[in-house]
């Protein structure tokens, strides 16, 4: 019994030691980050390039036939079909390059929870794409730094160096120096989500949208959809109580408690994280070099009332927080609201169910800028990085170096090259598209695809992406305006026009890399934080809350969450 | 000699007070009942209404636009395929469930085995604490090599600790002279279990054919980790087109499904449980009370 004893005591005194000692390395002072990734890249050439009869980069060969696993993300409303293997686009990029691709294939919503047991298993593929946020793998060592390879990637080189991208890639850049994901680059910001509104409702409300929308307002706009809802009410179109604005991407599926996307555009413009974007509420200011908590801001406060002013002139219906995004649709199908939320892939959609619902001809719609707040930001955000690909450890070990850059250059040609992008976007020349004489590509008559807005005009037509996987969001993403908009119908194209026109460009936040400990840190403080500022923001704009008189008590609620030690965390970490 | 006996009712008097009680009574189960089955019946007429009624919000508990198209629809497709699925798991799983618990209980119930009183905490520790889900998937995945095998859907549940106990309590309540005049007539102890303990069982081997059928039937857990998509079972199925195609990050392009689609499935995946359910409800309330007491 005291030989028990003694060991409890010992064991005990060994746990107090080594707590100890964790917190004097933690006292002792934070590891300084060692962000740094160059300028430009310069490609490094192997032996093996020697004997090709082409260079890296335009093509892809393996001269013997080889297999690299891939995790698959499998859009439920474009499920992969064996004929993709087949016949498809797996089939062709085997033809071309000589790589079998051995697919292990999970649905996409559950994509992020299937690859993540999968790589903590130790069975990661070798190539895993559609990443959006690595953080969670970064330490676990399943992933290769795959900085440390680009350098054999001549495309990626490429674009990088061309377009300057170490800014961008600096965000995604970790605490030691290197990036763990290929992300998807594009040379300019892509505008996506924005305002689709009964231009046909507001011209005879006498509200011309095209001309207004350059410099309008978040004020303008409401003023104009209470001109609307009286042009609306005094046609019958509704009653006075009702709301001319229920919206999508806000409520129970997708507005993940926070006002999704339309708080996310209106914040946007006020210089706070908001909606979708709130992240850890973190921004960072160009004027003071400092990051701050935007959710107690003045600027925030600004924002709220805002939002709220639709709620309270009866334009926006407070039930877009709660509902699901079908009711808010099918509200705008049958022609009981004015105006919704909409990006570009959902633009044809949307104009079909009009046509459906509503007869074609009956209706008329634009799809427009999203108006200006305090500053006059692109709804585009900042940053040109799509979501990307991680390398696993399990290549580099299993294939050996040198065939692991061989995989890198199949990667590289996979996911970076011209020739790649067009084959898994439009399919193969003369079968499913053509090049018109002006450079444009369109599809060959009797195929469709709804991915890239050519809908089906018999039921002959073959869906090249439903039959044979072309525009899937696996492949297809990033790479220059140019060839990414080469698919864009007239008003989407327009769109993208005009919000390069009417507003700026999102400075970009300088690239933040805390350690292990500093992360942990930081998602203790931010969840329940957050939790708190969401609340909170729902109640003051659907009108629960008044804004000007619970203001202070809001602000208190969250120091009383230390939003100021997680300031003190970002200024730790930034070195200022 | 005849006796002129007359029946007493025992009844209660129905009082005023007690009469008011009874329509109060009645009101309020009536309104738990409207509130309860109101769901399932607008589900129901959902599938039946039109996909532009539901667009113009004009679906409610009787159907607008009635047809049946939305489930000639769904019968095409590939529900019926992963509807196949299901009912074969739900057959293979609930047999072998069967035969594995019944053989794991009855030694259990057999005070007389060498080392029941440490293997029995043994199992019953299985019940609170579980491996881990790395861990098992590890072992499934890495170990076993089960992954995308009907294997992986049915082995991780073949046996419940609780119903393996509902069982032991069940067999221990069966009379052990019965057992030894089948030993005494020359059976072995297998022999006893299967000519006498088994055919004697029969409630109890109902009742778990139910909670093991209905496991099998409404899991999607072990489909989500282990089956490829062509292997789904119908419940995996029906819940990735509950949850939709939100417009999280990746989604920008999805197209949502219809309301009528989804309700559909929802009926047609209840639809044998809810068939079922009432001829076979008392055994659930049995089956909870069989062998918990001892006499």
């Amino acid at each position: 019994m005291k030989k028990l004893k003694i060991a409890c005591l010992l064991l005990t005194a060994s746990m107090l030691g080594t707590g100890l000692a964790a917190c004097t390395k933690e006292d002792g002072g934070v590891e300084t980050s060692a962000t740094t990734i160059p300028p430009t890249i310069a490609t490094v050439a192997t032996e093996d390039e020697e004997d090709l009869d082409y260079v890296y980069g335009e093509h892809f060969y393996s001269e013997v036939p080889v297999t690299y696993s891939m995790f698959f993300s499998d859009a439920s409303w474009y499920a992969m079909k064996d004929t993709w293997l087949t016949e498809g686009v797996f089939k062709d990029i085997e033809d071309i390059t000589n790589v079998h691709l051995d697919i292990i294939s999970y649905d996409s919503n559950d994509y992020m929870n299937n690859i993540t047991l999968d790589i903590n298993a130790g069975n990661a593929a070798y190539i895993i794409p559609k990443i959006y946020d690595d953080s969670q793998f970064v330490d676990g060592g399943a992933i290769v730094p795959i900085s440390q390879y680009v350098q054999y990637m001549p495309n990626f080189v490429d674009f990088y160096n061309t377009y300057n991208m170490q800014e961008d890639l600096l965000t995604i850049t970790r605490n030691d120096g290197n990036y763990y994901k290929l992300p998807g680059m594009y040379d300019a910001t892509m505008p996506d989500y924005s305002l689709l509104v009964r231009k046909d409702l507001f011209e005879a409300a006498g509200v011309d949208i095209e001309a207004i929308e350059k410099d309008y307002t978040w004020e303008d706009l409401c003023d104009a959809l209470v001109k609307v809802k009286a042009y609306m009410v005094s046609q019958k179109m509704c009653s006075e109580s009702d709301y001319i604005w229920s919206d999508l991407w806000c409520g129970n599926e997708s507005g993940q408690g926070n006002g999704g996307n339309l708080l996310k555009l209106i914040g946007n413009t006020y210089d706070v994280n908001a909606g979708w974007a709130i992240g850890d509420g973190m921004r960072y200011s160009q004027e003071n070099d400092a990051f701050y908590f935007s959710p107690v801001t003045e600027n925030y406060k600004e924002f709220l009332k805002v939002a709220h002013k639709f709620v309270e002139a009866g334009i926006l219906d407070p039930e877009t927080f709660t509902q699901d995004d079908s009711t808010a649709t099918n509200k705008f199908f049958n022609g009981q609201t004015a105006i919704i939320s909409v990006n570009k892939s959902q633009y044809a959609n949307f104009v079909s169910n009009l046509e459906e619902n509503l007869g074609k001809g009956n209706f008329d719609v634009y799809y427009a800028v999203a108006p200006r707040g305090l500053n006059n930001y692109s709804p585009a955000g900042a940053g040109r990085l799509e979501n990307g690909v991680m390398i696993s450890q399990n290549a580099l070990e299993e294939l050996g170096e040198d065939e692991f850059i061989k995989m890198l250059r199949f990667v590289d040609w996979l996911f970076y090259s011209e020739e790649a992008y067009t084959l898994t976007k439009w399919g193969v020349e003369g079968k499913t598209y053509k090049v018109n004489d002006d450079g444009t590509k369109s599809l060959l008559p009797g195929y469709c695809c709804s991915g890239l807005g050519y809908a089906s005009t018999s039921d002959s037509d073959i869906d090249i992406r439903l039959e044979w996987g072309y525009a899937g969001g696996n492949f297809w993403y990033g790479h220059t305006m140019a060839l990414a908009s080469d698919h864009f119908i007239p008003p989407v194209a327009a769109f993208v026009e005009h919000v390069s026109e009417y507003r700026d460009i999102v400075p970009l936040s300088p690239g933040l890399a805390p350690n292990e400990d500093q992360s942990e840190e930081m998602n203790l403080i931010a969840t329940p934080l957050i939790d708190n500022v969401n609340t909170w923001t729902l109640s003051f704009v659907t009108g629960k809350e008044d804004i000007d008189a619970k203001w202070d008590e809001y602000v208190a609620s969250c120091e009383d969450l230390n939003c100021q030690g997680l300031v003190d965390l970002y200024a730790e970490v930034y070195g200022k | 000699m005849a006796t002129n006996t007359k029946k007493v009712p025992l009844k209660v008097k129905e009082n005023t007070g007690y009469r008011i009680f009874l329509v109060i009574n009645f009101l309020i189960m009536l309104f738990v009942v409207l509130v309860t089955l109101y769901p399932f019946v607008y589900l129901v007429s959902q599938s039946f209404t039109s996909e532009k009624a539901i667009i113009r919000g004009e679906a409610g508990i009787i159907p607008k636009g009635f047809n049946i198209d939305t489930y000639k629809y769904v019968l095409r497709g590939e529900f019926l395929h992963y509807y196949r699925n299901t009912i074969v798991y739900t057959l293979i799983g609930t047999i072998l469930s069967l035969v594995f618990s019944s053989l794991l209980a009855y030694p259990m119930a057999k005070s007389e085995l060498k080392f029941n009183r440490v293997l029995t905490p043994f199992i019953i520790f299985t019940m609170y604490f579980g491996g881990t889900l790395i861990s098992n998937y590890i072992l499934i995945v890495n170990g076993l090599k089960l992954k995308n095998t009907v294997a992986a859907f049915i082995l991780p549940m073949m046996i419940s600790t609780y119903y393996v106990i509902l069982m032991k309590s069940f067999f221990q309540s069966i009379p052990k002279d019965l057992e030894e005049a089948g030993e005494i007539d020359g059976l072995s102890k297998f022999g006893v279990f299967i000519r006498i303990c088994l055919p004697l069982s029969k409630p109890i081997l109902a009742t778990m054919t139910l909670f093991y059928s209905v496991m099998y039937w409404n899991n999607w857990y072990q489909a989500f980790l282990y089956l490829n998509k062509k292997q789904w079972p119908v419940a995996y199925y029906l819940q990735t087109i509950i949850r939709g195609v939100g417009a999280k990050e990746g989604d920008g392009d999805a197209t949502s499904v219809s309301a009528n689609i989804k309700s559909c499935a929802m009926v047609l995946t209840v639809l044998p449980i809810i068939c079922v359910y009432p001829i076979i409800q008392k055994y659930y309330v049995q089956g909870m009370m069989l062998g918990g007491v001892k006499e």
